[in-house]
């Protein structure tokens, strides 16, 4: 049922849009995403009858290359976990050839496995973040989601690129998502990391090393490589991640927009009783532990930043010797969908912190890792700006 | 015991850029409520800050005109604090890398000897709404403005280098000078577009501990800021002598009643670095190019004047210390007028006649060259001082050119010999007692000898020639 899916429907989408690199291309959005004059209430109470005022950057090229803004869908809490969101059903139920899906943590990478798509959580700085509403500004970006490769790279395409109104995008060299199968043939080299196999159970670990061979008939090379930090990958997260959420949320009283507390005594308790109904599990308990770090423990954000600094390196000494890094995309105990505490989410998120910590691209890919049963996701994490070759590495393995 | 007290500064000024600091909307807090904002400035969600190119060019000429050291890296946090006036919940503001490190400013002490006060770091933020409380009709309300919001601010933090309301003062008064000269802001603590906080404590004279310092707020004019300092130093002695300790806290100076009273508790929050504001590099080449934008400062500006121009120090200290001032006494004397008469004639005639009429040097209509153009008359003889002051007037009426008023108002000076002749004749034959005084040794008898010739005159008579021609025919 579409109206289970969308939050909104644009009600009446042009058959055809725009002549351009998009047209007719049907996209679906997350009530996150500002278009202008839709509601945008990013799964919130705290932002209940916020419509937005300017459309976001993304918005606008898609709109400018042709795409069809079929509406935006249900979604989870200000795009934390993906409890209650639907936006990946939007594209396998046929409603939309491409979804974008806020990614903060490899949530489309998660939600395109599940529903056994394609996903593409780009570079971090490459797509404008104006009219994004999330929670964590220095993670969160658009992750696209799609049947198949070919329909994820022209939306990358026409949505990356310099915006001179986010002062936020690092300077840094769009990569050209046109590539065909001969000049994407780049990633040759894959590793597999022991320190992710020691975080897997015993089935996940089996499922992975039987789609592993899969790589390797298409003609990758695997390298065994160790990376010892792997593991600082879910603290670093959850202590950045939640101390800017805090900082962020901060700004959702209640009083232009959003749900408002009756009856208070004065101002303040106004403020403290909006919040208090207007935020649910498990953004609530992430904003506390976000708030935790900022008044009582600031140190130990103060530490995270450094170590998630150390991080990026690690990983960029990794990729002198590899093209990309091979990790199952989500974990059969511990499903995203039903995560409703903050140690629920980053269990079943856990696999694809590493991309969201350093901002490197990943790739999720379907029918790789499947026992015909479940189907984990194939995750390929590349160097910094190789979105595309991701993207035919893919294409390539399941040609 | 005799006590003395440390003081350090903390100065908010409002930098008078055209936008504000993170969006194009105009910097205009006067306007009518709500008028100059966007998705920005409102802090609605999704909107991402766009930090001004001119707001760091402002604020770098003030840390140049203070003596800063502008840092090669600065970044903005978000100062982490909810108040209605601050609806995203944190301020942007540079807590962990200002923008400029390690200044001074050179001010005269009581004693009369130069002093070096130090500042400690200045950073650039963010101004934030303005609220009105309605406290009239059934429901008192609170409305919010958000003109004010995101407007350029630099904070400028001192050591506690001073040691009396007296230096205070004075600092505030060179900061002032320095930064109206680099044109980044006009410093007015009655209009608020610059906000002094005082950080007070005291300890026994001749001893260096830093004792409990007590901050006092809401000073508007640099008088205030003095007299609070002033209460706020005897009440902390008073508060000793009776056993109390001093509490680290705030205080609100009340201007009717000239006391100091404690207000809320100040709530500090952290200060998370913001991802979403870029970080700021300074070249060597921008910073170039800031440093040749500065102007002459006032103390190199004063001892050129006295070299140059042959001022007394007094005089150039005077003519210097604003740059409107400076640069119009500048060009008077460019054309052609005396120094000495330029200086003299702006600071007795022109500007008072400015204060009374409550213009400025810039907005005046007397621009320089009318000025001058009248000076050179009264220089050249053509007119009096007295028929000078009288077109002076006219000339902030009227557009005509000085000579033109000369004209019409018939002041042109008769220094005419053969024309003052004949009346000075007049006066003599009228006058017999006053020139029998002169000739008995009644030497006040010529002053009113020349007052009568004046006055036949019209005042126009040039008075020197009168008595020239005096003293030639009464023979003295």
């Amino acid at each position: 049922m579409p109206s289970d899916i969308f939050s909104y429907r644009e009600p009446s989408p042009s058959s055809r849009g725009k002549d351009g690199a998009l047209s007719g291309m049907k996209m679906a959005l997350q009530p996150n995403m500002s278009v202008r004059g839709w509601p945008t209430e990013a799964g919130s109470m705290a932002l209940r009858r916020f419509v937005a005022l300017e459309n976001a950057t993304v918005v606008e090229r898609l709109k400018e290359a042709g795409a069809i803004l079929v509406g935006s869908t249900r979604m989870s809490e200000l795009g934390f976990g993906l409890a209650g969101d639907l936006t990946a059903s939007a594209v396998s139920e046929g409603h939309a050839d491409c979804a974008l899906i806020t990614d903060t943590m490899g949530e489309s990478l998660v939600a395109a496995s599940i529903a056994g798509l394609w996903a593409l959580k780009p570079t971090y700085g490459i797509i404008s973040r104006l009219g994004l509403i999330g929670l964590v500004p220095s993670m969160e970006c658009y992750g696209a989601v799609a049947m198949k490769p070919q329909d994820i790279a022209p939306v990358m395409k026409v949505i990356a690129g310099r915006d001179e109104n986010d002062f936020s995008m690092p300077d840094l060299a769009i990569p050209d998502f046109r590539l065909d199968g001969k000049k994407g043939n780049t990633i040759k080299t894959i590793a597999v990391l022991k320190e992710c196999l020691d975080l897997l159970s015993d089935d996940e670990a089996a499922l992975f090393r039987s789609g592993l061979s899969r790589l390797e008939q298409a003609g990758f090379s695997l390298q065994e490589e160790s990376m010892e930090e792997f593991g600082l990958f879910r603290t670093v997260h959850q202590v950045v991640g939640s101390v800017e959420a805090s900082s962020s949320a901060g700004k959702y009283d209640g009083v232009r927009y959003g749900h408002r507390a009756s009856a208070a005594k004065n101002w303040n308790e106004m403020y403290l009783k909006s919040r208090a109904e207007s935020f649910g599990m498990p953004v609530k308990a992430y904003l506390f532990q976000g708030a935790y770090f900022q008044f009582e423990n600031f140190d130990a954000f103060e530490d995270a930043c450094r170590i998630r600094a150390r991080l990026v390196k690690a990983m960029d000494d990794l990729f002198t010797r590899v093209d990309a890094i091979a990790i199952p995309t989500r974990r059969k105990k511990h499903p995203a969908e039903k995560a409703l505490s903050v140690t629920q989410v980053y269990d079943a998120f856990l696999l694809t912190l590493a991309a969201s910590v350093t901002g490197l691209p990943a790739l999720q890919v379907p029918g790789v890792m499947s026992d015909g049963d479940f189907d984990s996701g194939l995750q390929l994490v590349g160097r910094r700006l190789s979105d595309p070759h991701l993207l035919s590495a893919g294409a390539r393995l399941r040609r | 015991m005799e006590y003395e007290s440390v003081i350090g500064l903390e100065i908010h000024v409002e930098l008078n850029c055209a936008t504000k600091m993170f969006c194009d909307c105009p910097n205009r807090p006067g306007d009518e409520p709500n008028q100059n904002t966007c998705p920005i400035c409102l802090w609605f969600p999704g909107a991402i800050p766009k930090f001004s190119r001119e707001a760091l060019e402002k604020a770098s000429m003030v840390c140049l005109g203070l003596n800063c050291q502008i840092q090669e890296r600065s970044a903005f946090d978000q100062k982490v604090y909810y108040y209605p006036d601050l609806p995203k919940g944190f301020q942007l503001s540079q807590a962990h890398r200002p923008l400029a490190r390690n200044g001074w400013l050179d001010i005269t002490g009581q004693d009369g000897k130069t002093k070096k006060l130090r500042i400690h770091h200045i950073h650039m933020e963010e101004d934030v709404a303005k609220l009105v409380h309605e406290t009239e009709g059934r429901t008192p309300i609170s409305l919010v403005d958000f003109n004010r919001a995101g407007a350029p601010l630099v904070e400028i933090v001192t050591e506690p280098d001073m040691r009396s309301p007296y230096d205070a003062m004075e600092f505030i008064r060179a900061l002032r000078t320095q930064i109206r000269y680099v044109g980044s802001s006009d410093c007015s603590m009655e209009s608020g577009t610059m906000r002094v906080d005082a950080n007070i404590s005291i300890r026994p004279k001749g001893t260096d501990q830093m004792n409990t310092k007590v901050e006092v707020k809401n000073m508007n004019s640099i008088r205030h800021l003095g007299d609070a300092i002033t209460y706020e130093i005897q009440r902390q002695i008073a508060c000793l002598q009776g056993g109390e300790p001093i509490v680290l806290h705030t205080r609100l100076w009340d201007p009717e009643k000239k006391v100091t009273t404690a207000m809320r508790g100040k709530f500090s929050g952290p200060c998370v670095p913001d991802p979403a504001v870029a970080q700021i590099l300074v070249s060597q080449a921008w910073l170039n190019e800031m440093q040749a934008r500065l102007p002459e400062m006032p103390a190199q500006k004063a001892d050129r004047f006295i070299r140059q121009f042959g001022l007394t120090r007094e005089e150039a200290v005077m003519m210097s210390a604003e740059r409107d001032l400076s640069e119009y006494v500048e060009a008077v004397i460019n054309h052609g007028i005396k120094p000495k008469t330029a200086t003299h004639w702006l600071a007795t005639q022109f500007l008072p006649a400015l204060r009374e009429r409550r213009q400025t040097i810039v907005d005046t209509t007397v621009k320089p060259d009318r000025f001058a153009g009248l000076l050179s008359m009264l220089e050249r003889d053509e007119i009096n001082a007295n028929a000078a002051r009288e077109v002076l007037n006219q000339l902030f009426e009227r557009d005509d050119s000085p000579a033109e008023l000369v004209e019409k108002a018939g002041v042109r000076q008769i220094s005419d010999a053969s024309a003052l002749e004949g009346l000075i004749e007049k006066v003599l034959v009228a006058n017999v007692s006053a020139v029998a005084d002169f000739r008995n040794g009644v030497s006040k008898a010529m002053g009113f000898l020349i007052g009568q010739a004046m006055q036949a005159s019209g005042g126009k008579a040039n008075p020197k020639l009168i008595r020239e021609i005096l003293t030639k025919k009464l023979g003295a």
